[in-house]
């Protein structure tokens, strides 16, 4: 009998073999993937009511802190004492309700360590710091606070980003929501509340969503056709007063209905101070979908982004327009096919002001331990060359038209010489997205900026790029610059 | 490992359990209380008085059974009451009664003689079947005793004392019952077993009159499964008589008509039982039924995974997330707060308690005694693996408790006689 007994021995410590490779997978090899599911409220009831870290601006201002609770002297409590002007940025951690935006990302380096777990217990051991570390962000405070002020009412973002190093100074999505209501024993309602607003304050407009970018995105085809050597500032083209689209009866036609110039030709340069349709049109189909493509995934399209949370990919589906030159035409000038979001358009903006290179974006500057020693530093880096230089500085020349003689004078700063492009797309008949981007001083850039609202701003369905986002836009980088000037 | 180790490692395994209630303690309330003392007398009594019983009646048995087992229900004491301290108040109690009817059990063997179990093999059998039977009773009557419904099984009785109540499991004795009876059947009868097969090409088949016992038996366990909707226990006596029936007669045969049964049984089941549909949707994939089957497995998995290598510790996880974490989930309680480190100690415990179990099985000279040894082995063997496995999603998840850590008094008592009797044979084998 001993045989059969020894066999069926084997097969029971085979099963044993089997729940010891389960436990190794569940426990060591897979368990990151278990422990950070959603569904798995684990990680977000530990963390409640202990200490974390804080998450500032370099000029002080605290977004996110731990107060020690005053009916009990273990715990403490979370509170945002911005409000709902970094809400988008700072996201939030709650017990209830997940966590979101730099509290989730960073929710390693904020957490304290004085958690009595068996692998923190050996970090102290070795002489280890348990205190949680800190966040310092790149946002300049003020700008935020403006920008915020500055949509209060509308739907729309601002992104601005120093165009040298990447770093966003202001990121902001509006109408926004108070993280501060998600920390309470009221959070689940209060979210019910911010996800059932018609407004959708909860969603992030700044990198998250998608929208045609309008005249804006003719920055991208004029640098395609600049850097490709098909066309330069003094190049004539047609004037008509209306664009057959190539195999189609549709037409295109100008804002003011008329042609560009004097309706016999008109130079590229005219045509971007104008925000002329019909030439940009038939110069994108000049250029291609394959060289647009090209330097619409130098600029950052259809690529993933590396941020803190998951941005929307811009899209210029260049697979697609290769064989439509009707399509073509028509995302040549914004619409159709191309889709961007705020921060990918103040990277277009930021790549002209920086010779012609992108910097990744970056929101977190430093991480700092309680004593404050920096623990990890941020280093810029180029992630992208749609253009040369010397196609940056003749971009920049047009764009500077734009501003001084063009649709976005109302982005003029007394004493500082500015360059943009105003966009006004019209997805929907009589909701126009009206956009402005640009940057700041021409001569030397520290900001540049995209400034987005949805349905016209304030002034609704007659609103434009040039009189509702320029103005915006110009407001906002005259406060930043004049402010670093003194 | 030399005997006079034994007493030092039981201490040890008291001390450990003791340990892990004051790290309960501390978590909770910042301070250790009386439980610490309380746990630390409880299992080195219970632990203890098997040990002395088996220095008087079975002087012989093997060393190396007990700590492994004291340890395992150390792990599971300090997760219960973690987890519910009244109802660790309760298996407190448990663990010393089934404590003392192992005692009882080694006394009467020593008296006795091991060769007395094989006297009423019959009776055993019918009793067997009548504990079996006893929770289809009418749960409302005047009866003394009445069935009684639980999540939707029909296990459990209660047993009305007048003075309290007392719920009661009769599955988990009689399935020693059943193992002796097999054990006392198939040694008598293995040479007529044995050798009566006909061959068909290659394929060496039992005689057709052997397969009867075969087929009756596992018509009885799915009248188990039927009538009182508990796949585990269906499972296990099949699972336990295949394996005897296989190891007495050696005859391959039995495995593969055991295994085909157990696939057309499964099958059928799965197909006529919501019950066994949700267990095995829930098992293929406990994420995707999240909110509905799954929750308990797929809950066990994210304990586990955020136990991760060396767990939240005792007292900081959040075990009460798991449905039933005192009973079918704890071996996923202790992963999520003694971690990976935990999980494989308790493994490994199991292990050398059932590594043991078959030593003393494959050393055993008598065939009675061979066969008893072996067959109460395999039962422990399958219950731990088939509710770990469930948790480990290995196999579908099938109500079952763990031996010695999950809550339950019927079960604790019906494991403690069950490592009394391998210890009394190994003692009868030693001394022969």
């Amino acid at each position: 009998m001993n045989g059969p007994m020894r066999r069926m021995a084997s097969l029971v410590f085979l099963g044993f073999g089997l729940l010891l490779g389960a436990l190794t997978w569940f426990q060591v090899l897979g368990a990151n993937g278990y422990r950070s599911d959603p569904r798995n409220v684990r990680t977000a009831i530990n963390i409640s009511g202990k200490e974390r870290g804080l998450i500032v601006t370099s000029d002080g201002s605290v977004l996110a802190r731990s107060n020690p609770d005053p009916d009990d002297p273990q715990a403490y409590l979370r509170s945002y004492p911005e409000g709902p002007t970094f809400s988008h940025v700072v996201g939030y951690t709650s017990r209830l309700v997940g966590e979101a935006g730099l509290e989730s990302a960073y929710r390693n380096e904020l957490r304290s360590r004085r958690d009595l777990t068996i692998s923190d217990v050996i970090a102290a051991l070795f002489g280890r710091d348990l205190r949680p570390e800190n966040v310092l962000v790149t946002i300049d405070a003020e700008l935020q606070r403006a920008a915020a002020a500055a949509l209060e009412g509308s739907r729309g973002a601002v992104v601005a980003i120093e165009p040298s190093t990447g770093a966003i100074l202001a990121y902001v999505s509006s109408p926004s929501y108070d993280p501060n209501a998600f920390l309470g024993e009221t959070a689940v309602a209060n979210r019910q509340a911010v996800l059932d607003d018609p407004a959708e304050p909860i969603r992030d407009r700044a990198g998250a969503e998608l929208y045609p970018p309008g005249s804006t995105f003719k920055v991208v085809v004029a640098a395609a056709a600049v850097e490709t050597g098909l066309a330069g500032p003094e190049t004539a083209f047609d004037d008509p007063v209306i664009y057959e689209l190539p195999g189609s009866t549709a037409t295109i036609g100008n804002a003011n209905g008329g042609p560009c110039g004097d309706g016999v030709t008109v130079t590229l340069q005219a045509a971007l101070v104008r925000s002329c349709n019909t030439v940009f049109a038939e110069l994108a189909v000049r250029v291609g979908a394959g060289a647009i493509g090209q330097t619409a995934s130098s600029f950052g399209f259809e690529r993933s982004i590396e941020f803190p949370w998951s941005l929307a990919e811009s899209t210029f589906p260049e697979s697609d327009l290769t064989d439509d030159a009707a399509a073509l035409a028509q995302s040549g000038i914004g619409e159709r096919n191309v889709r961007v979001t705020p921060l990918q358009m103040a990277m277009v903006a930021a790549a002209v002001a920086n010779d012609g290179e992108v910097a990744q974006p970056y929101i977190v500057s430093q991480v700092f331990d309680a004593d404050g020693n920096a623990e990890e530093v941020a280093e810029p880096r180029v992630i992208g060359r749609p253009m040369s230089p010397a196609t940056a500085v003749v971009l920049t020349e047009m764009m500077e038209r734009v501003v001084t003689s063009g649709t976005g004078q109302q982005a003029s700063i007394t004493g500082v010489r500015v360059a943009g492009k105003t966009g006004t797309a019209l997805p929907e008949p009589g909701q126009p997205d009206v956009w402005f981007i640009g940057f700041a001083p021409v001569e030397a850039p520290q900001i540049a900026i995209a400034v987005m609202l949805e349905d016209g701003g304030p002034l609704g369905e007659s609103g434009s790029g040039g009189s509702v986002a320029a103005p915006i836009a110009g407001s906002l980088m005259e406060r930043y610059l004049v402010r670093g000037d003194s | 490992m030399t005997r006079d180790l034994q007493p030092t490692l039981l201490v040890g395994a008291a001390a450990l359990a003791a340990f892990g209630v004051s790290l309960v303690n501390f978590a909770a309330q910042g301070t250790v209380d009386a439980q610490v003392g309380l746990t630390f007398g409880t299992v080195l009594v219970a632990f203890g008085g098997v040990f002395v019983a088996t220095r008087r009646f079975a002087p012989e048995a093997v060393p190396h059974l007990l700590p492994p087992v004291a340890v395992i229900a150390g792990f599971g004491f300090v997760e219960i009451f973690r987890l519910n301290p009244f109802r660790a108040g309760l298996q407190r109690w448990w663990l010393l009664i089934g404590a003392a009817l192992a005692a009882v059990v080694l006394a009467w063997i020593a008296r006795n003689g091991l060769p007395s179990l094989r006297r009423y093999r019959n009776t055993q059998l019918l009793v067997a079947v009548g504990l079996l039977l006893m929770p289809l009773l009418p749960s409302e009557g005047s009866l003394p005793i009445r069935g009684l419904e639980v999540n939707g099984s029909r296990l459990w009785i209660e047993i009305d004392l007048y003075i309290t109540q007392l719920n009661f499991q009769p599955g988990e004795v009689a399935k020693l019952l059943f193992v002796v009876f097999l054990a006392s059947y198939l040694a008598d009868r293995q040479p007529a077993l044995k050798g009566a097969h006909r061959r068909i090409g290659r394929l060496t088949l039992p005689e057709p009159r052997q397969l009867g016992p075969l087929l009756l038996v596992w018509l009885g366990s799915l009248g188990i499964l039927i009538s009182q909707r508990d796949l585990g226990a269906s499972l296990l006596l099949f699972l336990v008589f295949v394996a005897m029936l296989y190891v007495a007669t050696g005859e391959g045969g039995y495995l593969v008509g055991g295994g085909m049964l157990i696939a057309i049984g499964g099958v059928a089941s799965w197909q006529m039982f919501d019950h066994v549909q949700r267990r095995v949707s829930a098992w293929l994939d406990p994420f995707g039924a999240f909110e509905d089957a799954g929750y308990q497995v797929a809950q066990g998995i994210f304990g586990m995974g955020t136990g991760s290598l060396a767990g939240s510790g005792p007292g900081l996880g959040q075990p009460e997330l798991i449905p039933n974490a005192i009973t079918d989930f704890i071996f996923a309680a202790v992963g999520e707060e003694f971690g990976f480190a935990g999980t494989v100690a308790v493994l490994g415990c199991y292990a050398l308690a059932i590594a043991t179990g078959f030593g003393i099985a494959l050393r055993s000279r008598d065939r009675f005694n061979k066969l008893l040894a072996f067959g109460l082995t395999f039962v422990f063997a399958i219950q731990t693996f088939l509710i770990i496995g469930g948790v480990l999603r290995v196999v579908p998840l099938t109500g079952i408790a763990l031996p010695f850590m999950s809550y339950g008094g019927s079960a604790l008592v019906g494991n403690f006689m069950l490592v009394a009797l391998l210890l009394a044979v190994s003692h009868e084998e030693a001394t022969r």
